[in-house]
């Protein structure tokens, strides 16, 4: 059904990109909860709300628990430093500077809406 | 400038000399250069051209080889003063000179593995003694051209066209 991943983030990507699943990756940031913590923010069943975990789940962005019951969720970092690493290393080729993408890293970790890249430096954005 | 179907053409930071877009996961810069197309064409396949441009200013560039024929492999060695050597490397998928070609472009990230994807260039042919250059980079989705943009790699990419500039300039 997904289309073959191009390169190891494009799972991690294709996850970020729907807000819902941002809002729950940012709630797990402050710890663990239980599905139905997890939908309790969301106008959307708990079947829906799980459908966004088994996405969140296979981009290794969240694990469940072992221990418990409830077998709660807990939030992984290692895709987003992953993309960090990958980031980091675009700026060095580029000669960028890090203002920009600490900001986006920093939204990326508190999975907030991404902000319209409007500020590179450049006064005109006219088109062709 | 023609249209295409495509629903969602994204400005992302066009400046007065180039044309910054994406549609999709592709990021596509656009930019004229007074000079032939066949001058264009050596410029990005011919090792001892690519070496004076390649790169934004302030990084020199070694072609450790390029292969310019399809299943042909690419690598050049990026410098600079302030960081490791980052290499650069890739498979020529197309060729049609001096219209077009598309390689992959790739790099290792530490931890993660070969990051990139497929890149066309394209050479348009205005005319007049001009050329178009329009380069596109599948980069997978548009979360990861947010995060490419939020590098500042504009600048870089601008800079680099503008060292190509120069080259053409040369003859």
């Amino acid at each position: 059904m997904d289309m073959q991943p191009t390169d190891p983030l494009s799972t991690t990507f294709a996850a970020l990109a729907d807000p819902t699943r941002r809002a729950i990756l940012a709630r797990l940031a402050d710890g663990e909860a239980s599905v139905k913590d997890l939908s309790a923010p969301f106008d959307m069943s708990q079947p829906a709300v799980s459908k966004h975990l088994r996405v969140l789940e296979r981009a290794g962005l969240i694990e469940r628990g072992r221990q418990a019951q409830w077998r709660p969720r807990t939030l992984r970092a290692e895709p987003l430093r992953d993309i960090a690493e990958w980031l980091d290393r675009y700026r060095q080729h580029w000669e960028g500077s890090y203002d920009r993408l600490d900001d986006y890293l920093r939204d990326l970790q508190e999975t907030k809406e991404h902000r319209d890249g409007d500020d590179d430096g450049s006064d005109t954005h006219r088109p062709g | 400038m023609e249209t295409t179907m495509a629903a969602t053409r994204i400005d992302r930071g066009s400046t007065p000399t180039t044309a910054i877009y994406s549609e999709g996961g592709e990021l596509v810069f656009e930019r004229t250069f007074a000079a032939p197309r066949e001058l264009v064409w050596r410029a990005f396949t011919e090792a001892d051209r690519v070496s004076r441009w390649w790169g934004p200013r302030g990084t020199t560039t070694t072609v450790v080889e390029m292969d310019v024929r399809v299943g042909g492999t690419w690598r050049y060695l990026s410098h600079a003063a302030d960081r490791e050597d980052v290499t650069f490397y890739g498979e020529y998928l197309a060729i049609d000179p001096p219209a077009e070609f598309t390689w992959t472009f790739m790099f290792d990230v530490e931890g993660v593995g070969p990051m990139g994807g497929p890149e066309t260039h394209t050479f348009e042919d205005l005319g007049d003694g001009r050329t178009r250059i329009r380069t596109i980079s599948n980069m997978g989705s548009p979360e990861a051209i947010d995060g490419a943009l939020a590098t500042g790699m504009v600048k870089g990419a601008i800079e680099t066209w503008d060292r190509l500039e120069e080259l053409l300039a040369e003859g």
